[in-house]
């Protein structure tokens, strides 16, 4: 294997984000105005939050479809509560049951004692439906708007559409979001132990590695991401229903992957899930301006996705025969 | 020779075969005789799997011709050499645990066997002709390994084995077992098939064995006519080197009592209870599942286990999981290096380090400097061969990969050690290094359990030895003192003073 | 106590089906007679059959080591081909193409899964996010509406009676209900009589082995996905004749259901281990399970609550299970 080749691999990823963009502001030179930029840098928002922390869960060797549903639930009941709690009291309660929801499903992992992905994936898709379930039932099925409220929720309007400057708010979130986890991930202890426990659970467990606590620890966060995700995402909208996630697990793994964490647990970083969330962005403004369906996206994403874990699977294989 | 009389049904003719950073095979030439036992000794590392594996098709060889019933065989998989007539019997059976006996047997066959019907009744007719009762439609995994390898056999028998290779097929045998086993092998040596038996047990090799060849670090040194050996010519050609210096003097320093341990009791052991004190290497000698790794799991909290009790340096401890045993001052190494020691794709430097992450953290921060300084202390001190501490331990040898998870415990420093099979396939070398290290722990108020595969590494290490066979104690023996033989009577269950 | 855990843990589909029959019988009054008539039943049956007809497919992949989630995909893009093709060509072309569409897809995922050796649970979910993507295209997100009565006659059509529920008249099989037992005869034939069949066995249980002992593991475990995909397809070509439509909404909990529904019959992911009869219990435990729900008139959300309940709840048992089992206590 030579030098070139895996440069090639590792970068591959940056390499097509520039590609397409070379590309797409050819063809389509509306592709760099102002106004398409800061279209690209809101939609950063939601699927990023989500995305940093999937990267948690496949890192630590686990995966995790529940978020779609957390979204749902988070959303309709964070909404409804700005009434009767504020708008500071709601978005606490939304982050918390945000966090309580991956808390669940780690305890579900953890006390069945499975240890597969393929355990995880099955037991947290069945959670997915009880989240979205439990999300129609609160809310009827209704969607709900916030001029529906008694009062305008300014902080979650500057949440969804507000700026610091240049940046928006939520590229703002989003900041403070991957610094914080990317210095948890690499600089302290139980961001080792969740790569640990994903490169190898039986022998960090045997080195006395907490991994039970990295199952918790992956999931919360991910359940908390998703919850900051679905607050983003309906401040942005100004509506929240109980079906607003639908796709958001797919799109983050997507994401995850594309970036190049690899699926079989240890490697991975959030930076490299920024590459790969710009990579599906990008894709999406692409095909937006070039005109594409958003069927044909969604297929096109879906063949991406395929693309991206027979990537790693080689990777992988190529890495073994050193 | 007296034994040219009869005609070669396998020629091996200089075999080699190298696999990175280690040659495993140099030049190896070997003559197999119609209707012989042709016994293969020689140490663990000695080449005997390598060449059997080459032989049946599971590695492909470098150089070198291999004619089998006077066809040359250059390129082969395990499924040629079986329907040419060469069946492997191999040390971790070939069998599928979910299906029955009999389909094992015919292993995709079915069709040849004119469906289940026909698949059965031929599995009884050859199950029979070696005497052996079991059902055909019971599972192989509710056999024991004795009826395993039987089925095993009888699976040989199935392809008309003109030789068959049966690769230590004592290690896990009782002496009923095995008597039934020399008698199968005289009964196919009469039909003219011929086999190569492989051990590293010198009174099966004087029992039964026609001619003998010893192999050395790749190297054939001698093949001649059991006769011709006698018993200190075997072991020396065997070990190339006087036995003295193959283990360093035993350590002499036993104290009081560090560790006792009362009444372990899983589905798979019985009132497990022993002491262990300090300055000590304690041997456990057992059968592969006699239980003696699912006792130190159990001590070390891997697995679970119900109202046990035990104490270190007199005070009551709880150890229900790793984390609990590493606190209590345990250290263990495990017995699959690969599954449950490294962490292949991380560094060596987090390989070592990964064990006392609470060394280098302060307020929840990695303290990245502090973490070089104890990877590179433990490479230097055990003299691990690596280029730099960030290299990816999958690219180590075997040897340096067990001494990094030696390292992972010594900068914790437990004061008892238990190691599962830890010269398990590391050469000569680094396994003087490694004894070294037990005697040292032990030298210096720690303890060690030693569990090992290899009979004379634990009998020449442990200050004391117990027996274990079917989840219980049956023994313990001062081995400078007891022969082997009656350590391993005991270790069979066969009885023993206890 | 030892016996009782062997029964909940080793034929959690039995004891489920005997917990909802009890729970109907319980209920009596009207609930328990609607949900015992004859009518009730053959309808319940009619209605599980899709799932089982997916369910065989995808029985052998698991029982080979593997598992195919791409089939809710295969099952909206075939559906919905089926009733564009037939603008095309005529109708049998456009079924025989429809089911081949699905043959293709498993031979791709054959290809992913055995020859390059990628994760199968996360490979062949892309797949079908893939495939649900084509089918949205295909159909605009609007249901595609069939306006042939031929086609609609496959699936709701009766054999040896004409489907009427009247007082001392034989209504007749549904074509649906024989179709499954054909399609269920040839499995169970095929897994225990044949070379194939007993090769999958080896597979699941032990690759290695299976390919020391010269089974063409890759060609047979591939031939899996194949088969599983081809099945997807068939089910799709029959729910779209059923309903009149095809939609790209119908996937979207089928692969899941349907692998959950086999793991729950006593078919391993561990593989090895498993059977028809077994995934057949275990799927018709999940129509069993929406009808009696639709029968005791709980609203579709609870309804979709109480599903993945049961899905989580039974995964988790399949997962406690082989935890016992490791730690051998």
């Amino acid at each position: 294997m030579n030098k070139v080749g895996f440069i090639l691999k590792d970068y591959l990823v940056l390499l097509m984000i520039l590609g397409l963009a070379l590309v797409t502001a050819i063809i389509q030179p509306k592709f760099i105005s102002p106004a398409n930029l800061n279209n690209i840098m809101r939609q950063f928002g939601p699927l990023i939050l989500v995305a940093l922390g999937m990267t948690f869960v496949i890192v630590g060797g686990f995966i995790d479809l529940s978020v779609a549903g957390t979204i749902n639930l988070v959303a309709v009941v964070t909404i409804t509560l700005i009434d009767p709690l504020g708008q500071v009291g709601a978005l606490i309660a939304g982050l918390v049951i945000g966090s309580i929801c991956g808390a669940i499903n780690a305890g579900l992992i953890l006390t069945s004692g499975a240890t597969t992905q393929a355990e995880a994936l099955f037991i947290t898709f069945g959670m997915s439906t009880v989240y979205s379930s439990l999300a129609l039932i609160y809310s009827g099925g209704s969607t709900f708007h916030f001029w529906d409220l008694k009062e305008m929720p300014n902080m979650f309007e500057a949440i969804g559409a507000g700026s610091v400057g240049p940046l928006s708010v939520s590229f703002v979130i989003f900041l403070g979001a991957l610094a914080l986890l990317w210095i948890f991930h690499t600089k302290m202890a139980a961001g080792r132990a969740i790569s640990l426990t994903g490169g190898n659970k039986t022998a960090a467990r045997l080195s006395g590695v907490p991994i039970e606590r990295s199952i918790v620890l992956i999931y919360t966060i991910a359940g908390f991401m998703a919850a900051l995700g679905a607050i983003v995402l309906f401040s942005r909208v100004t509506t929240a229903s109980p079906v607003i996630g639908a796709g958001f697990e797919t799109n983050a793994i997507l994401a995850v992957v594309v970036g190049g964490t690899t699926l079989k647990g240890g490697k991975g970083s959030v930076l490299r899930t920024v590459m790969g969330v710009l990579l599906v962005i990008l894709l999406n403004n692409c095909l937006n301006l070039l005109g594409v369906s958003s069927y044909m996206q969604w297929a096109a994403r879906g063949a991406i996705l395929v693309f991206a874990i027979w990537l790693d699977n080689r990777k992988e294989v190529q890495g073994n025969q050193l | 020779m007296d034994t040219a009389g009869s005609q070669i049904i396998l020629s091996i003719r200089d075999v080699t075969k190298s696999f990175p950073g280690v040659r495993a095979l140099n030049g190896v030439s070997i003559d197999v005789r119609r209707g012989m036992v042709h016994g293969v000794v020689g140490e663990n590392g000695a080449g005997k799997s390598t060449l059997m594996k080459i032989l049946s098709g599971v590695y492909k060889k470098d150089t070198g011709t291999i004619v089998f019933d006077g066809k040359t065989i250059d390129h082969t998989t395990p499924y040629e050499s079986m329907h040419r007539g060469l069946a492997i019997i191999y040390q971790e059976l070939n069998l599928v645990n979910s299906m029955s006996v009999g389909e094992n047997i015919f292993l995709g066959r079915f069709k040849e066997m004119k469906g289940m019907r026909g698949t059965h009744a031929k599995a009884r007719e050859l199950l029979d002709s070696i005497g052996c009762k079991v059902s055909t439609t019971k599972l192989v995994s509710e056999l024991s390994v004795s009826t395993k390898q039987m089925v095993e056999i009888s699976k040989a028998l199935s392809f008309q084995s003109k030789l068959i290779i049966m690769d230590e097929p004592s290690t896990s045998l009782t002496g009923e077992e095995m008597s039934l086993l020399v008698k199968i092998i005289h009964q196919l040596k009469a039909q003219g098939i011929s086999i190569i038996y492989i051990s590293h047990k010198l009174e099966e090799i004087f029992d039964f064995c026609d001619v003998v060849t010893v192999m050395r670090d790749g190297n054939v040194i001698d093949t001649k006519p059991r006769g011709e050996f006698t018993r200190d010519e075997l072991i020396t050609k065997m070990v190339g080197r006087t036995i003295e210096n193959e283990y360093p003097e035993r350590s002499r320093q036993v104290g009081e009592t560090l560790m006792e341990v009362k009444g372990i009791n899983t589905r798979k052991l019985h009132d497990v209870s022993f002491t262990l004190r300090k300055g000590e290497i304690l041997g456990l000698v057992g059968l592969v599942g006699a239980g003696r790794t699912e006792t130190v799991r159990a001590i070390f909290g891997a697995d679970r286990v119900r109202g046990h009790k035990v104490t270190i340096g007199g005070k009551p401890v709880t150890i229900h999981n790793p984390k609990q045993a590493k606190d209590a001052g345990l250290g263990l190494i495990p017995e699959d290096r690969k599954l449950q020691g490294l962490v292949l794709p991380f560094s060596v430097e987090q390989n070592i380090s990964m064990a006392s992450i609470d060394r280098f953290t302060r307020f929840g921060f990695l303290i990245k400097s502090l973490e070089k300084g104890i990877g590179a202390r433990h490479v230097k001190s055990l003299g691990i061969k690596t280029p730099n501490t960030k290299v990816a331990i999958k690219n180590l040898s075997g040897g340096n990969q067990q001494k990094c998870i030696v390292g992972r415990w010594m900068e914790i420093g437990p004061s008892i050690f238990i190691m599962d099979e830890p010269t398990k396939g590391i050469d000569v070398g680094a396994k003087y290094e490694i004894y070294l290290l037990m005697k040292e722990i032990a030298e210096k108020g720690g303890a060690v359990i030693l569990i090992s595969s290899e009979l004379p590494e634990v009998l020449n290490m442990s200050n004391r030895v117990l027996t274990i066979y079917d989840g219980r104690i049956t023994g313990e023996f001062d081995p400078e003192h007891i022969p082997a033989d009656v350590i391993m009577r005991a270790a069979l269950g066969l009885g023993g003073a206890s | 106590m030892n016996n009782l855990y062997r029964l909940f843990t080793q034929q959690k589909a039995i004891v489920a089906i005997a917990v909802i029959l009890l729970v109907m019988v319980a209920a009596g009054g009207d609930v328990s007679r609607i949900f015992f008539s004859s009518y009730n039943l053959l309808d319940m049956l009619n209605s599980s059959t899709i799932l089982v007809i997916l369910g065989l497919g995808v029985t052998l992949t698991v029982i080979a080591g593997g598992c195919d989630l791409s089939i809710g995909g295969i099952l909206v893009v075939s559906g919905i081909l089926s009733i564009q093709l037939q603008n095309f060509m005529p109708m049998p072309l456009a079924l025989v193409l429809a089911v081949l569409f699905g043959t293709l897809v498993g031979f791709f995922n054959g290809f992913l899964v055995v020859q390059q050796k990628t994760e199968p649970f996360i490979i062949t979910l892309g797949v079908g996010l893939l495939l649900t993507g084509v089918a949205q295209q295909l159909s605009d997100a609007h249901p595609v509406p069939a306006n042939n009565p031929d086609f609609m006659n496959i699936s709701n059509g009766y054999q040896f009676g004409d489907g009427q529920f009247t007082e001392g008249h034989f209504p007749g099989i549904p074509n649906l209900v024989i179709i499954m037992l054909i399609c269920f005869v040839f499995f169970a034939w095929l897994i225990r009589y044949t070379s194939f069949g007993r090769n999958l066995y080896a597979i699941g249980g032990d690759y290695d082995v299976a390919r020391y002992s010269g089974i063409n593991v890759v060609a047979n475990k591939w031939m899996t996905l194949v088969i599983s995909g081809t099945m997807a397809a068939l089910g799709g070509v029959l729910l779209s004749s059923k309903l009149n439509t095809g939609s790209a909404i119908y996937g979207d909990f089928t692969a899941l259901v349907v692998n959950c529904g086999v793991v729950v019959g006593g078919t391993s992911f561990a593989g090895g281990v498993g059977g028809i009869w077994q995934s057949v219990l275990g799927l018709l435990l999940f129509g069993l399970l929406d009808n009696a729900m639709n029968v005791l008139n709980i609203p579709s959300w609870y309804q979709m609550m109480l599903k993945g309940t049961v899905i989580v709840a039974i995964l988790w048992m399949d997962s406690y299970t082989q935890k016992r089992k490791r730690e051998l206590v």
